[in-house]
């Protein structure tokens, strides 16, 4: 199976959860830490999503996100470690480069809260099929073209990596570089952009052809063959997660006021 | 009643000069196996395409005459409406595919989720279209993992548990493998036995002899002929439109070996052999 | 004349399922066509033969020179191949140029490159459209340019990968013109297709691929003969020979003039 969608199936409750629920924990795990204002609600939070995240098999496909994220947290890191404004108190030097105990500080708030917002969202996207996201904002209200468009670009664009190695096959076969210096790269640019462009003109327009003729523009209401699953557990998180912000609201507001 | 009565059918598409469709009129039974020839360019597509109703719809351009499906007139009728009269299914099975579903089960309830069809009957539809196609084994599998034939096969079923009464193909297997064209065919002519009229573009002339009760014969967007293959392909005047009598008819007609019963030359591997052990023989 | 030659040829993309499964033949200059399913290993042999694709074992001999050692640029003046969609090469506003674009890239002068794209519409029977927008044309003239694009580049070698796809009558009938005045030329034409009648009505020799293995190669009229080798293969007899065969004649034919000529005879 070809798509770039990061679901996968592990079978675990994560998975036979509502989108919707798993929707409410990333506002809750975003919010709540907001909203406390504690640097410890975010780890919190890290440590829950951590949890989740192991227990629906999907904690090592979270890992290449965390490195990505990783290079930028470190520059953030140094940087505000060196030079942040509000930087008093050397806590040690390499070589020339002294970090403040300010700074690092601060970089330590953000970088919680990014892992925080990259892990929850990861809890969502990794344990949830992407049509099942999508109808579950249709029947919000949401328009369905703009689901289709959301979930076809997840398909579609895998097949279309294959239209575009075939359109570096056709123009190197005609003696054509596509490796080598820049000047080569740019003078090969226009062979193979042209025909990627024209051919998903020409297939976009059969396909929108296919879809028209099968009602996908009705003014009907629309059904789903897929029911909304809404579990016990389901009923439960969306009332206890709610629940849970309006606390982290309250307990700020009485923090402020005391 | 899903006959279909074409009525001095002209179109023009827009930006150009010539008529694609030129004063095209006939009418085809209900539950009729209708082909559709003559060369590239001769007006078959843009006939199909006019009488699913994208023409006008979907394509603007100059139109003149009428196509009636029953008692509906094409171009008044939405066409997602029209979609439960009359399905359409392209060349190249693959831009069919929507490309927003996971297995092949959901893929064909996506016209029935737009069209608001309740789940239970959605999914009654579904199964009797997956056997009629005959691809319950690949339910679960998903679309774009199917071969040419399966996909094609599969895009037919799209269309027909919308259960229109009339199915347009247009070279709906040039792009497949014989096993996969073979495929296709079989499950066309499944659809022709269930009462469903059929009208289809296809080059492969022995194809159009061996499943058509009648063909059409197009050249320059007007009609030619339209009568029994035998009749058609006896015609003396093929070349001049740019197509060739299936091979069987060509060696008969090269042989002066006519069918007894309709004076016409054979048009299928069957017929030739009767007429050929026939001549043999004596 | 260029001469092709297959050492235990072996491809695949994962470990675990070969493409092409240890294939021995030489192309010599017959016409030559090659047919199987989809999934055979069909259009997987002329990527290779292109140099798209390295053998993972054994090797392909072009003139007794590895193709190992040849870079893709180095080939395409020796091997022309026309893809199965036109939509996947052209790019130029104008027919001629399109067609002059292969003879540029390998190298020939402008005027060598003009003088022969120009030969190349003919043969096409496309002379008249040289300033027309590719993209204006339908698909099947669209398909005769790219033809004409791989023709004007003068290789020994040219690969048509199922040309025959969406040509009605008059485009078919052109094609096989094509490959018999490439043989007349001394070129090496080799087809991949799912079109029986049209290897039956031009090509010489027939190999019959399956599951990334030789199965059967011979003259065509052999080759269709044997039936457990099509069944095996998911394919069919031309339909000229499915008459003699279902009326159980000795003789078969492969076209309508052998099936007419003997008759009468």
């Amino acid at each position: 199976m070809k798509t770039i969608s990061l679901y996968v199936d592990k079978g675990t409750i994560l998975n036979k959860i509502a989108p919707e629920s798993k929707i409410w924990y990333v506002i809750a795990a975003i919010s709540i830490p907001a909203l406390m204002g504690i640097r410890w609600a975010g780890i919190g939070m890290i440590a829950v999503s951590a949890v989740l995240l192991l227990y629906g098999k999907v904690l090592r496909r979270t890992l290449p996100f965390l490195g990505v994220s990783g290079f930028v947290l470190l520059t953030v890191l140094i940087i505000q470690g060196m030079f942040w404004w509000g930087n008093e108190t050397p806590l040690f030097a390499l070589g020339p480069a002294v970090f403040y105990v300010e700074g690092l500080r601060y970089a330590l708030g953000i970088l919680i809260n990014i892992i925080n917002i990259l892990m929850s969202f990861c809890v969502l996207i990794l344990t949830t099929k992407p049509s099942d996201m999508m109808e579950n904002f249709v029947r919000r209200g949401f328009s369905p073209r703009f689901g289709y468009v959301f979930i076809s670009v997840f398909q579609i664009i895998p097949q279309m990596t294959d239209t575009m190695s075939t359109i570096t096959d056709a123009q190197r076969s005609r003696g054509m570089e596509t490796e080598g210096s820049l000047a080569v790269r740019i003078k090969a640019f226009i062979p193979l952009i042209v025909p990627v462009i024209m051919s998903s003109l020409i297939n976009t327009k059969e396909r929108a052809l296919a879809l028209e003729v099968r009602g996908f523009n009705s003014r009907k209401k629309k059904t789903f063959l897929n029911e909304e699953v809404k579990t016990a557990a389901d009923r439960y998180i969306q009332i206890a997660l709610p629940v849970l912000i309006l606390a982290a609201a309250i307990w700020r507001i009485t923090q402020w006021l005391a | 009643m899903a006959g279909i009565i074409i009525e001095h059918l002209k179109y023009k598409y827009p930006g150009t000069d010539r008529l694609a469709l030129n004063d095209i009129s006939l009418s085809i039974e209900e539950g009729e196996f209708v082909g559709i020839i003559g060369r590239n360019e001769s007006g078959k597509s843009s006939l199909c395409q006019a009488v699913a109703g994208l023409i006008p719809s979907f394509y603007k351009g100059a139109y003149g005459g009428k196509v009636l499906i029953g008692d509906l007139e094409v171009k008044k009728v939405p066409v997602d409406e029209l979609c439960e009269t009359v399905g359409i299914v392209f060349q190249n099975p693959f831009n069919q595919v929507t490309g927003a579903k996971a297995t092949v089960y959901e893929e064909i309830a996506f016209g029935l989720e737009n069209m608001g069809i309740p789940k239970d009957e959605m999914i009654s539809r579904i199964d009797g279209a997956m056997e009629l196609l005959d691809i319950s084994r690949y339910r679960d599998r998903y679309p774009f993992d199917l071969s040419g034939g399966q996909m094609q096969r599969m895009a037919i079923a799209g269309v027909i548990a919308m259960q229109p009464r009339v199915i347009i193909l247009d070279e709906p297997t040039s792009q497949l493998d014989p096993q996969g064209r073979d495929e296709v065919f079989q499950a066309v002519q499944n659809l022709c036995s269930q009462g469903i009229t059929i009208i289809l573009v296809e080059h492969n002339m022995e194809k159009i002899a061996q499943y058509s009760n009648r063909v059409i014969l197009l050249d320059d967007g007007r009609l030619i002929d339209f009568d029994s293959p035998q009749r058609i392909f006896s015609r003396g005047d093929l070349d001049q439109y740019g197509v060739e009598a299936p091979v069987y008819t060509q060696i008969c007609k090269r042989l002066g070996h006519k069918m007894e019963d309709t004076g016409c030359y054979p048009v299928t591997l069957e017929e030739a052999k009767t007429v050929l052990r026939q001549r043999k023989g004596g | 004349m260029a001469i092709i030659e297959l050492k235990d040829l072996h491809f695949s993309y994962t470990a675990e399922e070969e493409v092409i499964n240890g294939m021995n033949f030489i192309i010599d200059d017959r016409s030559t066509a090659i047919i199987g399913q989809n999934g055979a290993g069909k259009t997987t042999f002329a990527k290779l033969l292109k140099g798209l694709l390295k053998p993972t074992k054994g090797e392909i001999l072009l003139n007794g020179r590895s193709t190992k050692d040849m870079t893709v640029a180095m080939l395409a003046k020796k091997v022309g191949m026309v893809f199965q969609n036109p939509n996947d090469q052209i790019f130029k506003y104008q027919v001629l140029d399109e067609v002059m674009f292969g003879p540029l890239q390998i190298g020939m002068d402008k005027a060598a490159a003009r003088r022969n794209a120009e030969e190349a519409l003919e043969s096409v029977a496309l002379s008249g459209l040289e300033t027309t927008n590719p993209y204006d044309l339908g698909l099947s003239v669209r398909k005769l340019v790219a033809v004409a694009s791989i023709l004007a580049m003068d290789t020994e070698i040219i690969l048509f990968d199922e040309p025959t796809i969406a040509q009605d009558y008059a485009g078919k009938e052109r094609l096989k013109e094509i490959v018999r005045k490439l043989r007349s030329q001394g070129k090496t034409v080799i087809t991949i297709t799912h079109d029986m009648n049209f290897v039956a009505d031009v090509f010489e020799r027939t190999i019959v691929f399956a599951s990334g293995k030789k199965i059967a190669d011979d003259d065509t009229k052999s080759v269709f003969l044997k039936k457990d080798i099509l069944e095996r293969a998911y394919l069919e007899q031309p339909d000229v020979m499915k008459i003699s065969t279902e009326l159980g004649w000795q003789e078969s034919f492969l076209t309508i003039d052998e099936f007419v000529g003997a008759i009468k005879r």
